[in-house]
């Protein structure tokens, strides 16, 4: 039986990123809100004209208003469809591509990180989400930069020589344990 | 993920999610467009009474409710429609933050000092070569760990014989340790 207060805390992932997804969610929002704005001056202008014009005519052989402006609202939901929709695509478009653009440049970070270069700078900044977390990436290669010189510094003094055995066994421990937290 | 020498060099987003997404946004925008129909014709589509004179008026009559009405049909389109849209954002696009969130913890995890364990997402997460990629730097970082530590401790296995020996193995195994530290810069 496991003992349960050795486990690690179970902890829930949040999904929702306000930062990533926000900004995405209110784009959206205000393209829905100028294209229904748009739809709402244009209708309400031709259908003001429509109706006063249908009224001064004569020979009403409709049943409803609806029959006057059928064709006319059928082309204006339409438009507004094709507007929104449209919009939303390139916005789709434009989120694709920075994705691609900011998480291309830190995964090619971490690939070059594994040939060994650990201070190119990441570059990621197309949205801010993507900055931050290619600056994140940055300081954990930093980190790991910064140990790699210890080690190698520590390891060619110890090299060079001119060090009693006691301290050098010292050191030589020391640096042991340092190599061992490398990626831990 | 079966190791660190398969970073695969697969889409970061595929093309797949990007067009389920604009079909989902399609279909979301379409709905709207249809409730907005919907409030316009049940509106409308009352009959117009039946004399001449009444037709008329009714007609005339039209134009001052016709603002309120139109606005207030916009007005629940686009709270509809941005409800519903904000609603599939959050669903898709956590896809993308989900993994991004999961790295950062991954990362801040790693900073910290704690063990980290191979990452994967989910099947259905995008940007999947980022787990590969930091996979395949870690486990480098461990080969070459696994190499030094190897190399100092075949040189300790000398300090059985005399010290001179003793201490020029290790000397060798320091300067042989600097040297694969080299490559990192």
């Amino acid at each position: 039986m496991k003992n349960r207060a050795l486990q690690p805390p179970w902890s829930r992932i949040r999904y929702v990123t306000p930062r990533f997804q926000g900004p995405a969610v209110l784009a959206f929002a205000a393209i829905i809100a100028t294209g229904g704005a748009i739809f709402w001056k244009l209708v309400d202008s031709e259908f003001q004209r429509v109706f006063l014009h249908a009224a001064i005519r004569g020979h009403y052989a409709f049943d409803s208003a609806y029959d006057i402006i059928r064709d006319l609202l059928a082309w204006h939901l339409a438009g507004l469809f094709v507007g929104v929709f449209l919009t939303g695509s390139v916005l789709v478009l434009l989120l694709v591509a920075a994705t691609r653009h900011g998480i291309g440049k830190a995964v090619d970070s971490l690939r070059a990180s594994a040939d060994g270069d650990l201070s190119t700078p990441t570059g990621t900044g197309s949205i801010s989400e993507f900055g931050r977390f290619g600056e994140k990436i940055d300081a954990t290669r930093s980190d790991t930069l910064a140990s790699v010189l210890k080690i190698r510094s520590e390891a060619a003094a110890l090299a060079a020589g001119g060090i009693s055995p006691e301290e050098f066994r010292l050191r030589w421990d020391e640096l042991k344990h340092r190599i061992r937290r490398i990626a831990p | 993920m079966s190791g660190p020498e398969a970073a695969g060099n697969g889409p970061l987003i595929h093309r797949r999610y990007v067009f389920g997404l604009l079909l989902r946004l399609c279909v979301n925008f379409a709905g709207g467009v249809g409730i907005l129909f919907v409030i316009l014709y049940f509106t409308l589509s009352r009959p117009l009474p039946g004399d001449y004179a009444e037709v008329f008026h009714a007609l005339r009559n039209l134009s001052p409710f016709l603002r309120p009405i139109l606005a207030v049909s916009v007005l629940v389109y686009a709270l509809l429609a941005c409800g519903s849209t904000s609603a599939l954002c959050v669903y898709i696009l956590h896809k993308v933050a989900g993994p991004l969130y999961r790295m950062e913890l991954v990362l801040d995890q790693y900073r910290s000092g704690t063990p980290t364990r191979t990452v994967s997402f989910r099947s259905g997460d995008q940007i999947q070569p980022l787990a590969q990629a930091f996979n395949l730097w870690i486990g480098t970082l461990r080969r070459d760990r696994h190499r030094c530590l190897a190399t100092m401790k075949d040189a300790e296995r000398h300090c059985l014989q005399d010290e001179a020996t003793c201490r020029a193995q290790m000397e060798e195994a320091l300067r042989k340790v600097a040297e694969d530290m080299a490559k990192y810069h």
